[in-house]
């Protein structure tokens, strides 16, 4: 996606940042703000400026990791702000163009091993404004050894054909 | 059965937020479980100040984790209960990132019992030992739990114990409260001792057959550390 004219790329890695996780104070419900001050303030911005919101995470022990879930978590903020003060989260004109993608791999081949992680970071991208249908999912199962997704049959493909799509489905809600 | 010897019963809470729905329901059962005669103990992840599993993978070859922080001890308590409860609410449809960081810990556990196989319960073991999870979830939908379960198969399993039963409660908001809800409490505490007693039993039952020992490395004697957080 990189590589394409008009699309801006940035890279935020989970461990070289500090996010906390939700206390569950539920205080956000009236404050319509999280009352933790962490470098969730700056990507909470991040997030509702974004045209395209990608999260990546393994799956551990069949779900995302702590960090990722600690993201998710924090997220409550905007289900608070759609759900309960039933203010917008992005400018109205923007609902219906944006894009989500969630990046995962995982080391057994389980059918189900993507199931739980789905349904958090569904929820995610619901109450950041990105709808079902303009999720894009690129899962890579049976990948255990460092490395090992490299030397996949099929991975490098998939994640480049995600990336055409994505800018293809940007493209076209932005025309 | 030594009389000296109660069942332990550990609980760990995942909650972020104290003595809110899932912990007040994880009291329940532990109060249960006390009335039974077990020896119960409350462990909150809050505060333990432990890191989240890094993937390194290094415990694939050595069976231990390179962190050494406070969930190594607590690993070692669980091996040796006899009943564990985690208790974690619903965040985003899936378990809470303290709790997740949590199990993700037990990697070193998992990579000792499926690629070292250095771990190895019996049959007899896994039977004895109960495993619980302890949940309560916002909203009312039909799938609510349907992330975590899978998470404490693989927990459990990894940990040698039998998964039990859940103890669970949604629609939090609807009820305001765990303690508005007609049932959850009082099934918590009846869950609680009605464990307590099964373990007694099955420990009552005497050792294993010859050559089935059960894994119980450390048990007596061993002192338990830590204040009890109730």
């Amino acid at each position: 996606m990189a590589k394409e004219p008009g699309i801006a790329i940035e890279k935020v890695a989970l461990d070289e940042v500090t996010v906390e996780p939700c206390r569950g104070c539920n205080a956000c419900e009236v404050l319509n703000k999280c009352v933790q001050r962490d470098d969730m303030d700056v990507l909470h911005d991040k997030i509702v400026e974004a045209d395209c919101v990608i999260f990546a995470s393994p799956v551990y022990c069949l779900g995302i990791c702590a960090e990722g879930k600690a993201l998710v978590d924090r997220a409550q903020v905007f289900r608070s702000r759609k759900y309960v003060l039933k203010l917008p989260v992005v400018p109205p004109e923007r609902i219906g163009k944006r894009l989500g993608i969630f990046i995962s791999s995982a080391g057994q081949n389980w059918d189900i091993v993507f199931d739980g992680a789905k349904m958090s970071i569904g929820c995610f991208f619901h109450v950041t404004e990105i709808k079902n249908k303009d999720i894009l999912y690129l899962l890579v199962r049976g990948v255990d050894k460092a490395g090992e997704v490299e030397t996949h049959p099929t991975a490098r493909a998939e994640a480049q054909a995600t990336g055409r799509k994505a800018v293809e489905r940007l493209r076209e809600m932005h025309r | 059965m030594n009389r000296m010897e109660p069942v332990t019963v550990l609980g760990i809470s995942g909650s972020p937020h104290r003595h809110g729905n899932t912990e007040t329901l994880l009291d329940a059962f532990l109060d249960g479980a006390k009335e039974a005669g077990g020896d119960v103990e409350k462990i909150l992840l809050k505060g333990l100040g432990s890191a989240p599993c890094q993937g390194c993978n290094a415990c694939h070859k050595t069976g231990a984790c390179v962190l050494e922080d406070a969930l190594l001890p607590l690993f070692d308590r669980i091996l040796v209960a006899d009943v564990i409860a985690l208790a974690s609410p619903i965040y985003t449809m899936g378990i809470t990132a303290e709790m997740k960081g949590f199990v993700d810990r037990s990697q070193y556990l998992w990579a000792q019992k499926y690629i070292l196989k250095t771990r190895y319960y019996t049959r007899e073991h896994i039977r004895r030992h109960k495993g619980i999870f302890i949940s309560t979830a916002g909203t009312g939908w039909e799938n609510v739990f349907s992330s975590a379960f899978p998470i404490m198969t693989a927990f459990f399993d990894i940990m040698g114990f039998e998964y039990h039963d859940n103890i669970i409660a949604k629609d939090m908001d609807r009820w305001k409260g765990i303690r508005n809800h007609p049932t959850a409490l009082s099934e918590a505490g009846e869950k609680g001792r009605r464990v307590v007693v099964e373990v007694a039993r099955l420990k009552e039952g005497g050792e294993a057959p010859p050559g089935k020992g059960v894994q119980k490395e450390g048990k007596k004697g061993a002192r338990r550390p830590g204040k009890k957080e109730r």
